[in-house]
């Protein structure tokens, strides 16, 4: 401590070495005014909401009533069991797929003296930017033999076609087509994000490994791998959550009920149909089921997420 | 730092033009995309007539019924929308969103009982005003029948037999898939069953009187298994979009879909159709099926602009008016006779006359729906009997029955 | 070490590094072209009709049809939507990081069981799906007379981004050194000085991370856009693209060709974002 430290008041807020929590309120102020008025209090309201029957003209109090119906009524039930199954299949997939590709791209990508890093990462990025409807469609129709056999058959490609039922129309291998192409789709975003986390690594640590004769390989799981752990674990949370609320490629590869026969029914399509739109033809939906829905799996991911973020973050 | 918020703040501003509002026109929700222009030019005639402004505004259709909800409950929701029939249009009346159209000059008089049914709640309230049905026919590719020495079939048997010949020659007959989810329920099955079934006896299988899985049943569900090998083998992946090209680019010779397909199904194609022909010695029946109406929002700015619109729909003048901009494929249904000479309307209105007309079998009793589904699905993929699938469906409607 | 020794590791290890790129190479050239080939079919699909498409989807237009691109160009509406879209994005991406990175600077600094409670309070945001509040914020933006306008759209997409953008920056700022900011408390600095002067710049790469996260599904949200909007004036792309959408027949040649251009303006956005990874590398190079 010089003698120039002595002289920063104590009590100048910002200035200090330990500002109170007075101080800091004000940074966080506008963050919690916007997330609270637009997020929180809205949401918190919807919550409440999954304790009603009925919509706006006709809701009434039914206390736990949309939950028991939710894991008792024979049908709900049944349905909501199934798209909880096939959502954890839809998140192995990205996480086993997704994920691993993500941070070999993002190791290979971050090789000081490799060329054509930049345009590798922007190609790999690309699909991301492409509205999933636009991607559905495009995949619905090449996994239908009706329009892909002839032409890939022509070329000797006919193995990829899964004829006659087609990838999406087979029970068996729609929701692996489905995951599968969202997978495709997402890569880029886990790989810029271990992009930056490898970044971060101080260079010292990795050069002094080198000459002390690491090789690349070792350098890598044992020092690059383990320091992005949390990284790792931010990921696979932000993972787990949006396949938890995927909708928009069910949606625009097979139909909002997870044709064929619920096979690929996620949480998000099921909460679509109940909450949202209703279920065809009728589209009279039931807000209070959807968020007796949203509330259940919100408090499942909880459980989840909080063990991993304690287990990865808060390390200093 | 400041430079990038001086950036920020004009963009902002340039924002800022989107704040001015338009008031003083009416607006009118839709969930028919395609028809833009078509009730472009009906709302410009209307205000030629009575210089009332009305603007058409249709949302996507897959998320039409989710936004209008929304926006009926947050209370900006347009000022006329076209209402869904039965159950789907009469629960947003049954909350209190819709004008009392029984009080609209005209709606009791000009409209049929069956018309009117699709359109009242029930408390007796009619909660929109009548305007379209549609049908369901067999479209069939006029060149390859002739091609192929093909008449129109008159029966169930001479549709098979047609079906049969088309297939020898390398050509699949049906372009009908499963995909879709509905379709194969709603264009198919439900174009079958008012050959066997009246409206009245219809009834009675909703009562429970009749069972589901009786000897009618049985026989619609074998019919329809006889159709199973006429459908393409790539069944699993077409819906009714893909049915519908499939069938425009002369890979099949027939589809069965709705009226309202007909613009579709006629893209370089010379196209006739024929309502799903009765087996032999059976009645044959015609689809007719109310499919949605013009409702007033009670909670509109402009509550007596919205009653004067209905009021004209409700008239033989508008509807006339209406029935010459509507699309191909819809079937207008005040009861007089507005549709244009030699139109596509006046064609499949000929189509139905002397048959038995009736709605959609299952729309009562959409519990089913799902049920049904399946099990159609399940006996074009081979793994369900005709049998089998009556007694599921049976069993289906007599545990919901028990609720009640 | 003699010279000689050095000379040969160094030139044994830079064979060695010579020699590890071309599998990456390898493994890089077969992703991308597997990231690529589905987009190659819809560029050449947005040259077909529409009947093209199906009959002959792998190959290339036998009939190219520019009447998708010129009847785009033709319709002045579509850059108002573009505009629309890019505004929304603009404004709402800068205020998350703005907003977000105040608040996880304090968050990451300030050791409280309060601050805990408030990281956490951000963090449990990501998990619900912000469709179920829809009639809530109708209300609150009717309330606030924001309806029909873009400004409608801010204040939710805001909302929606800062739980990932606290979630991740404060785990960044958290893992800044210590070091660092001495200089700064040496030198008399506020801690809103060294905020902007000094983290900022660090955490660079966090923020186009965060940036880049929320672009794309703010550039192609539907739901609030389909609820609040109305006016033709105020949509975005992929609600004016809905349009296109028929109840059984959809204009795909159209949609295809409005979408495939609007995901330039988003590639446009993730590289110039990208370009910050670049400078916050160099930055993060400053040693004690």
């Amino acid at each position: 401590m010089t003698v120039k430290s002595k002289r920063i008041p104590a009590l100048q807020g910002g200035k200090s070495i330990k500002p109170g929590g007075i101080y800091w309120m004000r940074y966080v102020i506008p963050a919690l005014l916007f997330y609270v008025i637009f997020m929180a209090y809205p949401m918190l309201d919807s919550i409440r909401l999954s304790l009603y029957e009925g919509t706006a003209g006709t809701r009434e109090f039914v206390g736990f009533a949309n939950y028991v119906r939710l894991f008792t009524d024979e049908v709900v039930s049944k349905r909501f069991w199934n798209a909880f199954g096939n959502n954890w299949i839809f998140f192995a997939y990205h996480m086993i797929l997704q994920n691993a590709l993500g941070i070999l791209f993002a190791a290979i990508l971050t090789n000081r003296t490799m060329r054509g890093r930049k345009f590798y990462q922007t190609l790999i990025f690309i699909p991301c930017t492409v509205a999933v409807l636009v991607t559905g469609y495009l995949f619905k129709i090449m996994m239908n033999p009706q329009w892909s056999k002839a032409p890939l058959e022509s070329v000797g490609l006919g193995f990829l076609v899964h004829s006659p039922l087609g990838w999406l129309g087979d029970h068996g291998t729609a929701l692996s087509a489905v995951s599968l192409v969202s997978v495709w789709q997402w890569v880029g975003i886990p790989t810029m994000m271990f992009v930056a986390a490898f970044q971060s690594i101080d260079d010292d640590l990795l050069e002094a490994a080198s000459i002390e004769g690491a090789s690349p390989w070792q350098q890598f799981i044992r020092i690059r791998v383990p320091l992005i752990i949390p990284v790792i674990g931010m990921v696979a949370i932000l993972t787990f959550v949006a396949n938890f609320n995927a909708f928009d490629v069910v949606f625009a590869m097979e139909t909002p009920e997870g044709a064929p026969d619920y096979a690929t029914d996620l949480i998000g399509t099921l909460f679509y149909r109940y909450g949202v739109a209703g279920q065809h033809p009728v589209g009279i939906p039931e807000p209070g089921l959807g968020s007796a829905i949203s509330t259940t799996i919100f408090a499942m991911l909880l459980c989840g997420v909080i063990p991993v973020l304690v287990k990865t973050q808060g390390k200093e | 730092m400041k430079k990038l918020l001086a950036i920020v703040l004009a963009l902002t501003l340039l924002a800022l033009p989107t704040l001015v509002l338009a008031d003083g026109e009416l607006t009118l929700g839709s969930w028919r995309t395609e028809d833009g222009e078509a009730v472009g030019a009906l709302l410009a005639k209307y205000e030629e007539l009575t210089g009332v402004k009305i603007v058409y505004q249709p949302t996507v259709s897959t998320q039409y019924n989710a936004t209008l909800r929304q926006q009926l409950d947050g209370g900006i929701g347009p000022d006329l929308f076209y209402s869904r029939t039965y159950s789907g249009g009469a629960e947003l009346c049954e909350n209190g969103f819709n004008v009392y159209c029984e009080e609209i000059p005209g709606v009791k008089e000009n409209f049929t009982a069956t018309a009117l049914e699709g359109f009242t709640d029930k408390d007796g309230h009619v909660f929109a005003v009548p305007f379209a049905a549609v049908s369901h026919f067999v479209y069939y590719n006029k060149q390859i029948f002739a091609d192929n020495g093909i008449e129109v079939p008159k029966t169930f048997e001479e549709f098979l037999a047609a079906c049969d010949k088309l297939k020898a020659a390398g050509i699949t007959p049906l372009a009908n898939g499963i995909a879709g989810n509905w379709d194969i329920l709603e264009c198919v099955l439900c174009s079958m069953v008012p050959n066997y079934i009246t409206a009245e006896e219809r009834v009675a299988y909703e009562t429970g009187e009749k069972k589901l899985n009786d000897e009618v049943w049985l026989k619609i569900f074998e019919d329809f298994a006889k159709l199973v090998p006429y459908l393409p083998e790539t069944y699993a992946s077409i819906d009714e979009e893909q049915a519908d090209m499939m069938f425009t680019l002369g890979q099949a010779a027939m589809v069965i879909d709705g009226s309202w397909s007909y613009s579709a199904v006629s893209d370089g194609v010379d196209v006739g159709f024929f309502s799903f022909p009765a087996p032999e010695g059976y009645a044959a029946g015609f689809s007719l099926h109310p499919d949605f109406g013009i409702a007033g929002n009670a909670a509109s700015a402009h509550p007596e602009e919205v009653k004067a619109f209905l009021t004209w729909l409700a008239s033989p003048e508008g509807a006339k008016i209406a029935a010459e901009v509507i699309p191909a494929g819809f079937l207008p249904l005040i009861n007089a006779d507005v549709a244009p000479e030699g139109s596509i309307i006046s064609a499949m209105n000929a189509e139905g006359e002397g048959k038995n007309a009736d709605r959609r079998f299952v729309w009562n009793m959409l519990a089913l729906y799902d049920t049904y589904v399946s099990e159609l699905n399940a006996i074009v993929r081979g793994e369900q009997t005709p049998a089998g699938a009556a007694d599921a469906v049976n069993a289906a409607w007599e545990a919901e029955l028990a609720k009640k | 070490m003699t010279v000689k020794k050095a000379a040969g590791e160094k030139k044994t290890r830079s064979l060695r590094i010579m020699n590890m790129h071309i599998p990456y190479h390898i493994v890089m050239i077969l992703w991308s072209f597997i990231s690529i080939f589905p987009l190659f079919f819809l560029v050449i699909n947005t040259f077909k009709v529409k009947k093209e498409i199906y009959i002959n989807f792998f190959g290339l237009p036998q009939k190219w049809t520019l009447e998708n691109y010129t009847s785009l160009m033709g319709n002045s509406d579509f850059f108002g939507y573009f505009r629309n879209s890019f505004l929304v994005v603009v404004v709402s991406l800068f205020m998350i990081l703005f907003v977000g990175s105040l608040c996880a600077y304090a968050l990451a600094h300030w050791h409280t069981k309060t601050s805990r409670g408030v990281y956490y309070f951000f963090v449990i945001g990501m998990m619900l799906p912000i469709k179920i509040a829809t009639i809530r914020l109708l209300q609150i933006m009717k309330a606030l007379n924001t309806l029909n306008t873009l400004f409608c759209l801010f204040p939710v997409y805001i909302a929606m981004g800062l739980p990932t953008a606290i979630f991740i920056l404060t785990e960044f700022i958290h893992g800044l050194p210590r070091e660092l900011y001495e200089a700064g408390y040496m030198d008399g600095a506020s801690r809103f000085r060294i905020w902007y002067r000094i983290v900022i710049p660090l955490i660079r790469p966090a923020l186009a991370t965060v940036a880049i996260y929320n672009l794309v599904p703010i550039w192609n949200d539907l739901w609030f856009p389909l609820i609040f909007i109305t006016k033709e004036s105020s949509k975005t792309v992929l609600l004016a693209v809905t349009r296109l959408q028929g109840q059984y027949t959809t204009d795909w040649p159209k949609l295809l060709t409005v979408l495939t251009l609007s995901s330039l303006p988003v590639i446009a956005l993730y590289l110039a974002m990208s370009q910050s990874f670049i400078k916050g590398l160099t930055a993060g190079a400053v040693k004690g």
